[in-house]
């Protein structure tokens, strides 16, 4: 984890110095840039809410749902989120906020179906364990750079081959160059740190709990539940796999390395040292 | 939670706070003197019970001194789990002092145990002069109290009486300050 923030702080000072080389303007793409990261930040919540088909509900719409998440916030002595609710069948569970008092969690109609109690109260645990670690801001944040790289990297394509006259500046080659290998290579870097702070809500979420067999026991459920959806609904999903409680179509992904989510076997032998440790606890 | 733990995300889960359950010994006079709160002879603490084999012998344990000390006081105590996988212990007792003391032997139970964390909240059972349902709910976490009147219907809470009370209290009780997590407990069995 340290390693690989401090892999992402290396290549994003390299990028910088080859911004500053080039006598790019940089201060315009740092300024585009910083501008969608604080939309993803500030603005993107209703959007993703939306995007997914899910709405906000109220503790009478769904009794149930709002007990359980109340007595996680108790345990996790957090201020209650909001809570919403998406209407399919594909089940799984998301978080979005920047922080522990503007964040929403939801469940799919789908989930909360399949699930037993204590398996929903464990990847609830798991999406409030986003909230209190901030995941949406660090991640937000770690991409920051790999933004502004992408958005130099697009530039280049769209406009870059235009004027390829004997007066091109080289430097801008270098640029782009640059801007493509950190863009790369972040990508798997931000990929690393997802799949890191996964493990890290898994574990918190088995605090909260005390029970990581129940969560355990959700993942193998969601995974086996995920073969048999649509593909319709997979494919409208893939915008926001980071906060997924399991990522939709993981079982075709290629490798680990371009996996958002660590693999379920390896979550579930995490979960289950835990329950070691608990059950051998002194 | 500082800087380095969202980088991190190791976050620890919350102990108790420093403990001010006892609180309730004496505001429970003033509740029942100029309130006309009378406590309806039950409390209950209601924990997470895990499944490891020393948080079983700890639960038995402490049922074991419960029983022993209530045939001198004459407390009793019944387990019910809810449906929400969490267990509550349920005292009965016509003694209010004697309630309280017996909610902290369980926690205290606990705390030695080493489960602490697992404590949700411990639940005083009052009726007001109509008869009405209001609870005070002890978020251990927290280590503050906070009203909680539930209204006729489904989910429905009495938001007005529940303020009203927080004022009339005064400082007696330390209330929790933030109204947001003034969490509700439906269902409560006492």
């Amino acid at each position: 984890m340290t390693f690989t923030l401090f892999l992402l702080g290396a290549l994003y000072v390299a990028l910088v110095v080859a911004m500053l080389a080039a006598g790019v303007n940089g201060v315009m793409v740092a300024l585009i840039a910083g501008g969608l990261a604080l939309f993803n930040l500030f603005g993107s919540d209703k959007l993703a809410l939306r995007a997914m088909g899910a709405r906000e509900v109220s503790p009478a719409e769904a009794p149930e749902l709002h007990a359980l998440i109340e007595r996680l916030c108790i345990q996790a002595d957090l201020p209650k989120p909001k809570v919403a609710v998406a209407d399919t069948r594909m089940p799984n569970a998301f978080a979005l906020g920047r922080s522990p008092k503007s964040a929403t969690v939801c469940a799919t109609t789908g989930i909360m179906e399949l699930l037993s109690p204590a398996e929903l109260e464990g990847v609830m645990a798991h999406e409030l364990t986003h909230v209190a670690n901030r995941d949406v801001m660090v991640m937000t944040l770690a991409g920051f750079f790999a933004t502004i790289a992408a958005y130099i990297v697009q530039f280049g394509f769209f406009f870059g081959g235009g004027h390829s006259d004997d007066e091109d500046n080289p430097s801008f080659l270098v640029l782009f160059l640059v801007s493509l290998g950190v863009y790369i290579v972040s990508f798997f870097l931000m990929q690393a740190l997802s799949r890191y702070r996964e493990f890290a809500a898994d574990r918190g979420a088995a605090l909260i709990t005390g029970r990581p067999s129940a969560l355990a026991s959700a993942l193998m459920r969601i995974s086996s539940g995920m073969h048999r959806i649509p593909q319709r609904d997979l494919r409208a999903a893939s915008e926001l796999q980071a906060f997924y409680i399991f990522p939709p179509g993981a079982g075709k992904a290629v490798g680990e390395l371009f996996a958002t989510h660590p693999s379920m076997e390896k979550r579930i032998a995490a979960l289950q040292r835990l329950e070691t440790q608990l059950q051998a606890r002194v | 939670m500082g800087f380095f733990d969202i980088l991190t995300g190791k976050r620890k889960i919350k102990g108790p706070a420093p403990d001010r359950l006892f609180a309730m010994s004496t505001a429970a006079v003033t509740l029942d003197m100029t309130l006309q709160l009378r406590s309806s002879g039950k409390a209950a603490i209601v924990f997470q019970p895990l499944a490891t084999a020393d948080f079983e012998s700890i639960v038995t344990d402490m049922e074991e001194v419960l029983r022993g000390t209530g045939e001198d006081t004459g407390t009793t105590v019944q387990r019910t789990d809810d449906s929400f996988g969490y267990r509550w212990m349920v005292l009965e007792d016509p003694d209010f002092e004697d309630l309280v003391v017996g909610i902290n032997v369980v926690s205290q139970a606990l705390q030695d145990g080493g489960y602490g964390d697992r404590i949700l909240c411990a639940v005083f059972s009052f009726r007001d002069a109509q008869d009405r349902r209001v609870y005070w709910i002890y978020n251990y976490k927290r280590g503050a109290y906070y009203p909680f009147v539930p209204a006729g219907g489904e989910q429905r809470r009495d938001t007005e009486a529940e303020l009203r009370l927080k004022a009339q209290i005064g400082t007696e009780l330390p209330v929790e300050a933030e109204l947001e997590r003034w969490f509700p407990l439906w269902g409560i069995p006492i």
